[in-house]
């Protein structure tokens, strides 16, 4: 896996070419969903779920080619989920609010006209689980609702036991949780030129292949963040781009 | 390449329900019980055992094993000892099905761990309450019951000096108070007349021999004695099938009885090396009393602290394999206010008194003589 990531840096690399080059920045921001490629194994009425988030990021852009740059985008990007319980346990849920700190490197392949164009992104990311928050409902063992009659029926489990409210930080558990994740991500999306600027509206998709936890015991059902985001930017165009008559002697 | 890159994930691993298993060998039978361990037991992150590599050395020797001999279902039966000799779970219980193996005590690493304390004493026999304590601490002023059915009892009575007593060796107060026979109610409603009893100086509640039951008896009986809900404690339940998968920690607190006034007299418990889950956590309770007039006299407790219901309600505890009718171990991790995980070790007494069994067998009770008389401070 090493091996076939550092190749696609390297195919980066060698492409990039220092005589047409220019530098170009700007910024970033998108809303995603993050589905868990995983599974709940044998637990009963219990699910994992997509949740939505977020990222900003600062597209920093270098261009090789008049149809190629190298782009990395440092960014914040939120990789939320929720594990919910279904049926007579619903009602008890929790939202994994996850924050990554990630650096996605990418080929950027442009097509098109002068101004209008449409993008490729192609390449791999590595990302750092910062901090996480958990919010959710869980029954209270020690908590029973009377019952107002001997006949009373039940739907819910909730209407059994009080649920318990909680909103705090989640603490990592070194055992468990891998903080280091690495992927591949592609986009695509289009481009507009006014002046110096580059307005850009893009659809990515992130692929963990890394799992969300250490390798801590025999039969682990692995989890694989899948994160698609839609996001605007803006870069501006640090340096005058050259002629393509310029450029060709 | 990007089928490459995909190609680079694990594989989720199919787990199913251990009941699921179809066990036509042992090594069938292996996995379903130490996936069904792996997946429901609560306690992983404080148990001392390395399941993995209980899964590395026995799962060959299981492999050995013809699930259709006796000899066979035996010596599988010894691995399963093994294997959960030292789970700190003190519910944990094994209860075979296997005609092979009736004649087998069940397996329960507690006891064990039990008769290795320097204080292990025999259990005190419900005689004792019912006659002796009956007769000659409460002068039979005061209501005793029996259910001959389940080997139910209680006693509960008021001393010479007006201190209150009650002894019951199972929790179902809350059940037997609206559903019992007419002397039950009567009886637990005298108790809890007398916590109300202006001529009552103190309460000793002795939970000697007491093995747990119903968890709704924590409010019923507690919250007779606050007026506020106030925290002794949090549990924690899995929520997800990893063995580190859990839920926050979730706040344990006694609810107050409708009408319930704050109870400001001592409130003594006594606790032994049997009393046990329910009767734990009422201890519990009882020191973590807001007042600080709840407290523990006793040895510490059996150790087994966390709640127990059906599997499906916390995504974890008990369940079954082909071989064993039950897998009793506890739905929810249950940690004391002070942080502290009791369960495997025991609650601790703030009173430590040791049964002095010689002087028991004389007709003197250490114990309760130590508690009633700090009742009578």
């Amino acid at each position: 896996m090493k091996n076939k990531f550092t190749g696609l840096l390297f195919l980066m690399m060698v492409l990039a070419f220092p005589g047409y080059a220019q530098w170009s920045a700007g910024i970033e921001a998108g809303y995603n969903q993050n589905v868990l490629y995983t599974n709940a194994g044998a637990l009963a009425f219990t699910k994992y779920r997509p949740l939505n988030g977020f990222s900003v990021g600062i597209p920093v852009q270098y261009q090789v080619k008049d149809w190629f740059s190298i782009q990395a985008d440092p960014q914040f990007i939120q990789k939320n989920y929720q594990v919910k319980r279904t049926q007579f346990f619903e009602g008890i849920y929790q939202d994994n609010i996850n924050s990554y700190v990630q650096l996605p490197l990418m080929g950027h392949f442009t097509f098109g006209g002068e101004k209008l164009k449409g993008f490729l992104n192609l390449g791999g990311y590595a990302s750092y689980w910062s901090m996480g928050r958990i919010k959710g409902v869980q029954a209270n063992i020690f908590s029973d609702i009377e019952s107002t009659s001997d006949t009373q029926e039940y739907n819910r489990y909730l209407e059994l036991k009080n649920g318990y409210a909680y909103n705090e930080s989640y603490t990592f558990i070194d055992r468990k949780d891998n903080r280091v994740e690495l992927g591949w991500l592609a986009g695509a999306g289009v481009s507009y030129q006014y002046k110096k600027y580059q307005f850009f509206v893009e659809g990515r998709y992130y692929q963990s292949m890394t799992d969300q936890q250490k390798d801590y015991m025999i039969n682990q059902i692995p989890r694989y963040n899948q994160t698609y985001t839609a996001q605007i930017g803006c870069l501006y165009q640090f340096a005058k781009k050259p002629k393509k008559s310029e450029s060709s002697n | 390449m990007v089928m490459g890159l995909v190609s680079c994930q694990k594989e989720l691993p199919d787990l199913e329900q251990p009941e699921q298993y179809i066990v036509g060998s042992f090594s069938e039978e292996f996995e379903a019980f130490w996936n069904g361990m792996n997946n429901n037991y609560v306690f992983w992150d404080v148990d001392p055992t390395d399941w993995d590599a209980v899964y590395t050395k026995y799962k060959p020797l299981f492999a050995r094993l013809n699930i259709n001999k006796d000899e066979d279902i035996r010596k599988a039966y010894t691995y399963y000892r093994e294997m959960t000799a030292n789970l700190v779970d003190s519910h944990y219980t094994l209860i075979p099905s296997n005609n092979a193996l009736l004649d087998s005590a069940t397996i329960n690493p507690a006891y064990k761990r039990i008769q290795k304390r320097s204080d292990f004493h025999g259990f005190i026999s419900e005689g004792y309450y019912y006659n002796n304590v009956f007769v000659n601490i409460l002068g039979r002023n005061g209501l005793r019951t029996v259910d001959s059915t389940d080997g139910a009892y209680m006693v509960t009575g008021k001393t010479s000096t007006n201190v209150l007593y009650f002894h019951f060796n199972q929790f179902d107060l809350k059940n037997r108070s609206e559903n019992g026979t007419l002397a039950e109610r009567q009886l637990i409603q005298y108790f809890f007349n007398g916590i109300n009893d202006n001529s009552v100086r103190s309460v000793v509640i002795d939970l000697r021999g007491n093995g747990g039951g119903n968890l709704a008896d924590l409010n019923f009986l507690m919250g007779a004695f606050t007026d506020k809900s106030y925290s002794f404690g949090a549990t924690r339940s899995k929520n997800g099938p990893g063995r580190l998968d859990y839920t926050p920690w979730i706040d344990a607190s006694v609810t107050p009885k409708a009408g319930a006034r704050a109870f400001t007299k001592p409130l003594i418990v006594i606790t032994d090396q049997y009393s046990v889950s329910m009767a734990e956590i009422t201890a519990m309770a009882t020191k973590a009393l807001p007042g600080g007039n709840g407290r523990v006299v006793g040895e510490r407790t059996w150790g087994a602290n966390g709640p127990l219901t059906s599997n499906v309600f916390y995504n974890g505890g008990q369940f079954s394999t082909a071989l064993f009718n039950l897998v009793y171990t506890s739905s929810q991790m249950l940690r004391y206010k002070d942080g502290v995980v009791y369960e495997g070790v025991g609650f601790p007494p703030d009173v430590t008194v040791t049964l002095n069994v010689l002087q028991f067998q004389s007709g003197r009770d250490n114990q309760l003589e130590r508690a009633l008389t700090l009742a009578n401070q």
